[in-house]
């Protein structure tokens, strides 16, 4: 089977000049869970928003990001984005639409499924996210937590194979993130985490990238990875504390 | 959620509050045409109106208090305008009858925005056949008033915190920089929901 | 400015309503097929963005303070079709959710504040900016844009109130086109400030003002002009003729300062805006109006100027006669 991510020498630059990715490549399998680790800046965001080709503006004639053996091109552009589900790191840019249904239901409309389907899949979606009985109240009179929860389900409804996620425990209480660490554990999909919380990613993710500057500086067992104090301070990270007991022998 | 005296009362659960919204957007635009319409010597239409209007409100639940605090919050337009009438022929009569009649009006609208989500009125207007364009503008609009309020809020409490002169110049400047700031990060919000949008298949 | 239900009558109504309905329209067939996708977020954001700018008061003399209208901001910001589309969202969600002004006279407020407003702000702005160059000509192009564009909503307002026989034209001009010449000035100095503040932050967002929504499309442009000329005609024109005796002793004599719409943001320095010596108080306000407009286009130059030199040395803040 053609793994869920591949990407070969993946550049980018931003239209100020600012370079971002500088040469990345990696594989991911269907299946597998991926913590991405670095430093602010470090190109985490940039190469999200690639997966699901966001990102170059106009894509290249020679793709360098293919999605189950697919290369990433204008003509199957909107067929990914249906296979690469995407969570932003601020709810409020994600949550769009006025009620928690419509936004839940935006992107099945989008791809054509009649209404009764629409139905069946935001209901399945709102039921794995616990927010069954939520979909009329506003966005703007939801918890942090709770809008969280909605964009997921929002990316869930799409029924992606891979799920990206964008920081998402940031601006979390400790029970909104223990509740959506339960949810993320709940879900098949291929998982692709970048974020700062380094304990989540103990906690979901059997692989770590770590990223600076652009570049992958170390790719493996999380439990390794994390572990290594000295790579650790070296990309401005942290050692975390679930495993600052145990020896990484 | 300080924002909410934006829309505070229109998820109550009355009778009128579970009436369809087309049903209510169609009366209400039928009562005040008809407050309009109707010449003022008709005086026992008005009363009509007002008592019914009365009914309706004391059905809906929402406090008096916030009623008729509306009303008083927007009473002074009106009277600021209908002063102009006072200077001409039978100005009084002309006076008394837009002041009746406008209060009605608003009074009907207070009771439809309190009493009915946005986010309804929206499906229906699509209903009407209101374009889909327009309707997508004023959905995103209405989402995001919120998100703009906090964010004007956050810059305003930053700068104030940091301000220490209050001359007047100074203080038009600061408005007016945290007025350009704000269209400046809402045009960089705009572009983060078209990437949202487009990740969920728009277009 | 605003119109509330109850002082305009059906055909008053239903007329504006068709105006509206028409600018509006084609406004949103316009953005619907010359705007980029990417653009209509933008659009919406700019709506609640107006919506927030016009809750910030900006306190004037005495407790009071007046807010920003914005119709020229937007148009300046976004290009006039895309301006229309924000200014009668404004007024919609308005009325719709805050009651406030009315559901009847929603054509006639969108009409003056969301289609002549913007319009004529842009076109000012634009035929200014072909003579004037540089930060000192956009920033003065538009201050003076925002006023005439002010003062020309009020007089299509005044005419609909007249038309209506709500008012006298002869109370409602003078009335409604001086205390918009004293706001005017307020709209004008915050609009300004405002794109003074956005020049320094992001210039770029001002450079590409056309490509937003422009008004390029030839059929469009005919619709927006053929509406104002149609509205000038059946709204204005009529009152401009000979005005009735008798109007002028109670407008003239009575001062309407003291009954002001709206409080104004400024105190101005013509504060009777009647010249004295005009009997007719329709004639005096046309003549205060054109002396107020050569002010008001003097004031911009000398202001952008202002503005234009600190924005200079923001740009370099190394020159040390700039530190504060």
């Amino acid at each position: 089977m053609n793994p869920a991510i591949e990407i070969r020498g993946l550049q980018f630059r931003y239209p100020d000049g600012k370079e971002a990715l500088r040469g990345i490549s990696f594989t991911i399998a269907d299946g597998e869970c991926v913590g991405l680790v670095g430093p602010n800046g470090s190109g985490k965001s940039t190469l999200l928003l690639h997966l699901n080709g966001l990102l170059p503006e106009s894509l290249p004639k020679d793709p360098n990001v293919l999605v189950y053996g697919r290369a990433l091109c204008r003509e199957n552009a909107a067929e990914i984005r249906r296979d690469v589900g995407l969570l932003f790191q601020d709810p409020d840019d994600q949550l769009f639409c006025p009620t928690v249904y419509e936004d839940v239901a935006f992107g099945p409309e989008q791809f054509g499924l009649e209404k009764e389907k629409v139905r069946t899949v935001v209901t399945k979606a709102l039921e794995t996210t616990s927010l069954l009985g939520h979909e009329h109240r506003s966005p703007h009179h939801l918890s942090s937590g709770e809008k969280r929860r909605v964009c997921l389900a929002g990316v869930l409804a799409c029924e992606p194979r891979v799920l990206a996620l964008d920081e998402p425990t940031s601006n979390l209480d400790p029970r909104g993130k223990r509740n959506l660490i339960q949810t993320l554990k709940s879900i098949p999909a291929t998982k692709i985490i970048a974020t700062h919380d380094l304990e989540m990613v103990v906690e979901l993710c059997p692989r770590t990238i770590v990223l600076d500057q652009g570049l992958i500086v170390a790719d493996g067992s999380t439990h390794q990875l994390l572990g290594d104090e000295k790579l650790m301070l070296a990309h401005g990270l942290e050692k975390p504390h679930i495993l600052r007991h145990k020896h990484p022998h | 959620m300080r924002h909410d005296f934006l829309d505070r009362y229109s998820r109550l659960n009355s009778p009128i509050h579970r009436l369809p919204t087309t049903v209510k957007l169609l009366s209400t635009l039928c009562i005040i045409s008809a407050t309009v319409t109707v010449h003022f010597t008709q005086v026992w239409f008005f009363i009509l109106v007002a008592g019914g209007l009365l009914i309706l409100s004391a059905l809906t639940t929402i406090p008096w208090r916030f009623v008729f605090g509306r009303l008083m919050v927007l009473e002074p337009f009106a009277l600021g305008i209908a002063v102009m009438a006072l200077f001409q022929e039978n100005g009084v009569f002309v006076f008394l009858s837009i002041l009746t009649k406008s209060t009605l009006c608003l009074f009907t609208v207070i009771l439809l925005s309190n009493t009915t989500p946005f986010a309804e009125i929206l499906l229906s207007l699509k209903r009407f056949g209101v374009p889909k364009l327009l309707i997508t503008i004023l959905a995103l609009m209405y989402r995001y008033l919120f998100v703009l309020i906090d964010e004007a809020e956050r810059l305003n409490r930053a700068r104030s915190s940091r301000t220490f002169s209050s001359s007047p110049f100074r203080k038009w400047n600061t408005m007016a920089s945290l007025i350009g700031q704000l269209f400046v990060r809402s045009t960089e919000r705009a572009e983060r929901i078209y990437a949202a949008m487009s990740a969920r298949g728009w277009r | 400015m605003h119109i509330p239900d109850g002082f305009l009558d059906a055909k008053t109504a239903i007329a504006t309503g068709l105006f509206s309905i028409t600018g509006l329209g084609a406004a949103l067939r316009r953005a619907g097929r010359h705007v980029q996708p990417r653009k209509i977020p933008l659009i919406g954001l700019a709506a609640a963005f107006i919506f927030v700018a016009q809750m910030l008061n900006f306190p004037v003399a005495s407790g009071t303070s007046g807010h920003l209208l914005g119709a020229t901001l937007a148009a300046v910001l976004l290009g006039p079709s895309a301006a229309i589309i924000v200014m009668s969202s404004v007024l919609i969600v308005q009325a719709l959710i805050f009651a406030d002004r009315g559901i009847l006279a929603l054509g006639a407020n969108i009409f003056n504040m969301a289609i002549v407003a913007p319009l004529c702000g842009f076109g000012i702005y634009k035929i200014l900016r072909t003579f004037f160059r540089g930060e000192q000509g956009r920033l003065a192009a538009v201050g003076f844009a925002s006023w005439c564009a002010t003062v020309i909503a009020s007089v299509f307002c005044a005419g609909e109130l007249a038309w209506s026989g709500t008012a006298l034209w002869g109370t409602a001009f003078p009335a409604m086109a001086g205390v918009h010449m004293l706001t005017g000035l307020g709209e004008a100095t915050i609009t300004m400030l405002v794109i003074a503040a956005i020049s320094k932050t992001r210039p770029e967002l001002l450079e590409d003002n056309d490509q937003a929504v422009s008004i390029n499309g030839r059929s469009t442009a005919f619709v927006y002009v053929a509406l104002i000329v149609i509205g000038l005609l059946l709204l204005v024109a009529p009152h401009t003729s000979p005005l009735p005796d008798g109007l002028e002793k109670v407008a003239s004599s009575l001062g309407f300062e003291h009954k002001a719409i709206e409080e104004p943001i400024l105190p101005s320095p013509i504060k009777d805006y009647q010249v004295p010596g005009i009997q007719s108080a329709g004639t005096a306000t046309i003549v205060a109006g054109v002396i107020g407009a050569i002010a008001v286009f003097a004031l911009s130059f000398l202001f952008a100027r202002v503005l234009a030199r600190r924005h200079k040395s923001a740009v370099h803040p190394s020159s040390p006669a700039n530190r504060q």
